[in-house]
């Protein structure tokens, strides 16, 4: 082992050998002092965000070509770290209002994180399929966690058992893959078959699983069906992180796949993904007006939203936006992962012992009786659904120009008209937060106050100077 | 009887003793460890035709993987390690007939059989396992999936515990 594969993973090496050695300083802490781990769990997080940043701009393979070290790495690599943080600080007094709080829950979530990371770097389907299950067994613990619940032990096993289904898939389609082309290294995969070496039918059939196995991961339809159900059933801080890491991590993996390992047969993939991001946007938009739980409607709003992101992957048939259409992704994902986050923590702040609270009609007179905590849903769901002046609009702005200048005008006309179809369940939530009079309970516990307070600020600053942030975002690119 | 002979008559009682007492034994804990025995075997067997390679990953698989998930799922979820039901049930009589009619048609097949016709490619020169050993510790070929993968299995190791501990406390 040299030092370029050390320097290449040292955030992931770091962030690994943290999360092991808190496992054991867990032991000696306290059980009513479990706020200790947190504390440590996210100075572990915040250590490995520091020296992730510090590699801004650099270029490293390593493991002989297992993962890269590149801009889009580092970029999708901080805000990963970024909702970890964010997912401790919602966990922080919720889990032990719950009484959940162990030790594990945060070493989980760290080594959730490790999987999520070392996705983004990963150069070759063997790592791509590890990192995929580092990420998911912690988050099939963590949906279960509160297992004196059954609706979180049917969550945790539902997400399992599709968890587990969508591996196979993702398995084969890389066993295919690699019959075709003989490796499973994204540069020999793509020079093979722009060589003409390897057999097209198996390696679209190849793509075409790991594609399948991705969207049960990200909840593209038609493979969304258990979203709801694991959202509403997870305890909600779960939940947050579910809905920010896992597609993150999800969603970097196929873009790094798809645009580097199998450049020469995008065209051939794009139109299908066109298609299933046009079902996901109508699925999860149509389906969340009907929704009576926030937990639920908020599982199919990310469904949706799922679907705007991958619009950008039907831009990819064409070499010349393919940049742009990976900067437009990781911008929408950085504008959702904020939003969501302060979504999450306003719900956690109104969500009850005893499961109680969840309903949106519980949220009437939220803006009478906590008048900064409304305003701060309203930015939130304004965001979602992408009104300024909010990061949601300018996310969407950038996801519709690269699909329009992609020649996919009615894709783009599709997510404009289901933008308008969520606008009426989400500003319903205003609706009812400000017309309908009730007497809402709310918990006051600082990080969560700290969290939709920040990630409000943040959805309405970072919206106002987007440039400065989209320029970050195209500058991580792939190498 | 050569020696080979010996040996492979001593294995074969190991496997298929070690395989009734899988199917008769009460207790589960027992028949997943008769399951380990006659696993064993065959991974011997297999050496014995000097296919190193497909032994070591009988044992690595079979035993390592499968054999251990069992004992982990019995010990996990059962508070009883018995089973306290009779093993034989109704059927037992055209159960015994249906594996009758398969173990002589298999006989039939293999008595009848005129061997192999085409022989599988000749592996490269060398130690295979020896090979795959090295690349598995080799950072230019799988040190980095092989190491990610013990951690992969030390998360869910604490997930697993978690999750079974917790529902057997209550």
């Amino acid at each position: 082992m040299n030092q370029a594969d050390f320097y290449s993973l040292l955030p992931i090496i770091v962030l690994t050998t943290w999360s092991a050695l808190l496992l054991i300083v867990d032991l000696f802490i306290d059980d009513k002092k479990k706020g200790i781990t947190a504390v440590l769990a996210a100075a572990g997080l915040a250590l490995t965000m520091g020296l992730t940043l510090s590699q801004t701009g650099q270029t490293v393979i390593g493991f002989n070509g297992m993962v890269i070290l590149d801009g889009f790495s580092t970029f999708v690599n901080t805000l990963l770290l970024f909702s970890g943080l964010m997912a401790i600080s919602v966990a922080y007094g919720y889990i032990k209002r719950r009484g959940i709080e162990r030790g594990e829950y945060y070493s989980l979530i760290l080594f959730s994180i490790v999987g999520m990371m070392l996705m983004a770097q990963a150069r070759d389907l063997i790592v791509v399929f590890i990192a995929l299950e580092m990420l998911s067994i912690p988050l099939y613990v963590l949906a279960a966690i509160d297992n004196s619940n059954a609706k979180s032990e049917e969550a945790g096993i539902k997400y399992f058992l599709l968890g587990a289904f969508s591996g196979g898939f993702v398995v084969y389609g890389v066993a295919l893959v690699f019959g075709a082309t003989g490796s499973t290294a994204f540069a020999e995969i793509a020079a093979s078959i722009a060589t003409g070496n390897a057999e097209t039918l198996l390696v679209l059939a190849g793509a075409a699983l790991i594609l399948v196995g991705f969207g049960f991961k990200v909840g593209a339809v038609p493979f969304q069906m258990w979203t709801p159900d694991v959202y509403e059933g997870a305890p909600t801080s779960v939940t947050a992180f579910m809905a920010a890491g896992a597609k993150i991590a999800g969603f970097s993996a196929l873009m790094r796949v798809f645009a580097t390992a199998f450049p020469d047969i995008a065209v051939d993939i794009a139109p299908v993904l066109a298609v299933i991001a046009a079902l996901t946007m109508i699925v999860g938009n149509v389906a969340a007006i009907a929704q009576k739980n926030i937990k639920r409607m908020l599982a199919y709003s990310s469904i949706a939203h799922a679907g705007y992101i991958l619009m950008a992957f039907a831009a990819f048939a064409n070499p010349a936006l393919r940049d742009d259409a990976i900067s437009a992704g990781i911008f929408y994902l950085v504008a959702y992962a904020i939003t969501s986050f302060g979504t999450w923590a306003i719900v956690i702040s109104l969500e009850k012992e005893d499961g109680k609270g969840l309903a949106i009609e519980d949220y009437a007179g939220l803006g009478r009786t906590k008048p900064l905590m409304a305003a701060a849903m309203t930015i939130f769901m304004l965001s979602l659904t992408g009104i300024p002046p909010t990061l949601g609009l300018i996310g969407k702005l950038y996801l519709f120009r690269v699909v329009v200048e992609a020649q996919f005008m009615w894709l783009a006309l599709i997510g404009i008209l289901t933008s308008l179809i969520s606008a009426y369940y989400y500003l319903r939530v205003i609706v009812i937060m400000y017309m309908k009079e009730g007497e809402p309970e709310t918990v006051s516990e600082s990080w969560l106050t700290f969290t939709w307070g920040a990630m409000a600020v943040l959805t309405v600053v970072l919206s106002l100077i987007p440039a400065s942030l989209f320029a970050w975002a195209s500058g991580a690119l792939m190498k | 009887m050569t020696t080979m002979q010996v040996l492979f008559l001593f294995f074969a009682a190991i496997i298929l003793g070690s395989a009734i007492k899988v199917v008769t034994t009460k207790k589960m804990i027992h028949a997943a460890f008769w399951l380990v025995v006659a696993l064993f075997g065959i991974a011997a067997l297999y050496a014995m035709l000097n296919a190193g390679f497909l032994a070591m990953v009988q044992i690595v698989v079979y035993v390592g993987a499968i054999a251990i998930l069992f004992i982990f799922a019995v010990m996990l979820t059962r508070k009883e390690l018995l089973d306290k039901g009779a093993a034989l049930n109704n059927n037992k009589t055209i159960a015994a007939l249906i594996s009758l009619v398969f173990f002589g048609g298999l006989l039939l097949l293999l008595t009848n059989w005129s061997g192999f016709t085409k022989m599988a490619p000749d592996l490269p020169e060398g130690d295979m396992v020896a090979k795959l050993g090295e690349a598995l510790v080799t950072p230019n070929a799988y040190l980095l999936p092989f190491e990610v993968a013990s951690v992969l299995l030390l998360a869910a190791l604490i997930g697993a515990v978690y999750v079974a501990n917790e529902a057997r406390s209550e």
